[in-house]
């Protein structure tokens, strides 16, 4: 398997999530649109396994890589709410952002080194990317979802049950946050003998898992002000794209972390 | 009370400690932890526990005491480190005091007043929610009151415990015992045992080929990497096919072969042929990454352009070692990257290797921890990924909303 391929997955993937998502409009039977998110998301993992057998390593070290985990967690999370609380718009979000992210990666493909550091080579390194990847798609998911709230047209008040949307999908991003972080820090001591070091890439982790609790803390007292809790959520996905990628263009990080790929 | 009065009141509160800090900050300098060093830190952890229990009884007769347990001192504590967070992510941090960041200490945040204040008192106020969640036990708040625990453990160790990790550096070298090695400020330490390296090992990845464009002094961005013969890949209008390989080569001062050499020095060379695709001009030739000991070798494609070949990336490398304990005991560890060795309350880290030598390093840097907190932050962390998974298999039931009304009237009928 090799980059070039990627295409071909992508197109056949992208052709179920969007025939799901229009079935979750257009059926009743909700077992439709889930299997053929669900084919869909089964043909994005073997192009992944299948880099990764060609590879002959996990393909989670350069962006480009975690740009497929987090196109195929996306689109699992979108069929996961789907088939929790039949919200019909989500798998045409998690479609749409799929096909962005699939599109950064046919425009801007990297070189797929083989090579992994010792560091990499750990037991933490698969479960903390794949536990970050998925908490990342459940706050991109929360984000939109938020966006499509505070915008739409005519602006009319958020109901309960769509605010109680917002607070379920951090909630479970939030806790997958908790475990990759944590997964990290018990990583990090069995590589370097230390659970913690504020290295760039951790204090904004952490600024991203504090901005999240934070909003889980406000929401209780913020039945009424649901600009302020928005306004938390775009906030929130913000820092945790500095933390993702925005610390490699971060003047304070150069040459300060650890976390380079 | 309002809640605009409760906020108001509880971010006023995070703003004198942040003024206070900076008044600290600019009249005493940076915190100084070394006072929290074995046992002083444990009795101070322990004192502070105590006080907190105290506070927790004295809540009813005491109006601040209450106060720093609600609702608004732990968002406002939460927001304030939130913002310090922030802060501390976007200042470089370095050893300089200057300019304004430097001079409140933002440069090197975590010895800095303000961070340390507010992150006293963030700690407090989930200490005392901890408190009251044991007091007060609700099955329903499972995933909270653990990631409370958790979190609270974690950060009473980390600021109690700040001053207690010792991490020291051992140059070892083949076959001479070492009992001395540098803390981080560079102050010699002495270790309770003897550590000589026995052997150093390393695997490394296959050798890979780039293009070399010597008048923009830049490489391909795409390489052939030498697995098996043949090996081919067009790289940049290039046609390369390597012949042959040889993985433990050496050259002659005078020859322009690589032949096989099982020697210490030994390094990987290919011969290969490369063919330019439009022009159709044709090289041949060796290149080789070179060692300590040999000179690396180029294949030139013309004037600008010529095929090199780095040193290989290091796939894994341990150190075996023996310990000889004060008693004359002795043990035998093989210490390697993410798997270190276990003795006592130390621990013995691969850190490095002579990189001039790679694979024939007779160095290894080892680093010793000694971290007397290690258990406590372990068994917090377990149950802080319990919560994790405890909260998202009780996630999608009531909303944060309406949980807030149910533990409003849960409070409720308490009081009553």
């Amino acid at each position: 398997m090799s980059w070039q391929y990627l295409i071909w997955f992508a197109l056949c993937a992208v052709a179920f999530w969007l025939s799901g998502a229009v079935v979750a409009f257009r059926s009743r039977r909700s077992w439709v649109a889930t299997s053929l998110s669900l084919c869909g998301s089964i043909v994005f993992l073997s192009f992944i396994v299948g880099m990764w057998l060609s590879l002959e390593r996990p393909p989670m070290r350069t962006m480009g890589e975690t740009r497929l985990w987090y196109t195929f967690f996306l689109s699992l999370a979108g069929v996961a709410v789907y088939s929790r609380w039949r919200y019909k718009w989500i798998l045409s979000f998690s479609t749409m952002m799929s096909v962005v992210f699939i599109c950064i990666n046919l425009f801007k493909p990297e070189i797929h080194n083989k090579s992994l550091m010792p560091a990499l080579q750990s037991v933490w390194f698969v479960p903390h990317v794949i536990v970050y990847m998925f908490a990342y798609a459940m706050m991109g998911a929360v984000t939109l979802f938020a966006l499509y709230l505070w915008l739409r047209r005519p602006a009319r008040r958020p109901t309960g049950e769509e605010m109680g949307v917002c607070d379920n999908l951090v909630r479970i991003g939030w806790s997958f946050l908790s475990l990759g972080m944590i997964m990290g820090a018990l990583w990090a001591k069995q590589a370097w003998g230390d659970f913690w070091t504020w290295d760039p890439k951790e204090t904004w982790a952490a600024a991203t898992w504090l901005s999240y609790l934070l909003y889980m803390h406000l929401r209780p007292r913020l039945r009424e002000d649901y600009h302020l809790a928005f306004a938390l959520i775009v906030f929130s996905f913000i820092l945790l794209q500095m933390c993702w990628y925005g610390i490699n263009f971060l003047p304070s990080a150069q040459g300060a972390s650890v976390h380079t790929y | 009370m309002s809640s605009s009065w409760g906020y108001g009141r509880a971010f006023y509160r995070c703003l004198l400690l942040f003024a206070v800090g900076v008044v600290l900050q600019l009249c005493v300098g940076d915190v100084n932890n070394s006072f929290l060093q074995y046992p002083w830190g444990l009795i101070l952890a322990v004192n502070y526990l105590y006080i907190l229990v105290l506070l927790h009884t004295m809540r009813k007769k005491w109006r601040w005491v209450e106060q720093l347990s609600d609702t608004y001192a732990s968002t406002s504590s939460l927001a304030s480190m939130v913002v310090m967070t922030i802060i501390f992510g976007l200042t470089r941090q370095e050893p300089s005091t200057e300019g304004l960041v430097g001079l409140l200490g933002f440069s090197r945040m975590t010895s800095s007043w303000p961070f340390n204040l507010l992150l006293l008192y963030f700690t407090t106020t989930i200490g005392l929610s901890v408190i009251d969640d044991l007091h007060h036990w609700r099955h329903r708040r499972l995933a909270a009151m653990m990631s409370h625990i958790a979190t609270f453990v974690i950060l009473v160790c980390g600021i109690f415990g700040s001053a207690d990790k010792l991490r020291v550096t051992v140059n070892t070298h083949l076959e001479r015992p070492v009992v001395e090695g540098t803390d981080g400020r560079g102050i010699s330490r002495t270790l309770p045992f003897a550590i000589t390296l026995k052997e150093f090992k390393m695997d490394e990845y296959p050798p890979k080929l780039y293009i070399l464009d010597t008048k923009n002094e830049s490489s391909s961005k795409d390489f052939l990497s030498v697995e098996s013969l043949p090996a081919e890949a067009e790289i940049d209008g290039w046609h390369l096919r390597v012949e042959q390989m040889i993985d433990m080569a050496g050259r002659m001062p005078d020859a322009t072969d690589w032949r096989e050499m099982i020697h210490t020095g030994a390094a990987p060379a290919v011969y290969l042929t490369a063919c330019n695709k439009v022009s159709g001009e044709q090289y041949s030739g060796w290149v080789s990454c070179g060692s300590h000991i040999f000179e690396p070798s180029y294949l030139f494609l013309g004037e600008r352009f010529a095929v090199a070949m780095p040193r290989r990336d290091a796939k894994r490398y341990l150190s075996r070692v023996e310990v000889e304990h004060m008693d004359g005991q002795r043990e035998k560890f093989n210490v390697e990257v993410n798997h270190p060795a276990r003795i006592g309350a130390w621990r013995i880290y691969q850190v490095g290797y002579d990189t001039a030598r790679g694979r024939w390093s007779t160095t290894s840097v080892l680093e010793c921890v000694r971290d007397g907190w290690y258990s406590a932050v372990h068994i917090a962390l377990w149950l802080m990924l319990a919560a994790g998974v405890v909260m998202f298999v009780t996630a999608g039931g009531r909303s944060l909303a309406r949980k807030s009304k149910a533990k409003i009237a849960d409070v409720k009928s308490k009081s009553k």
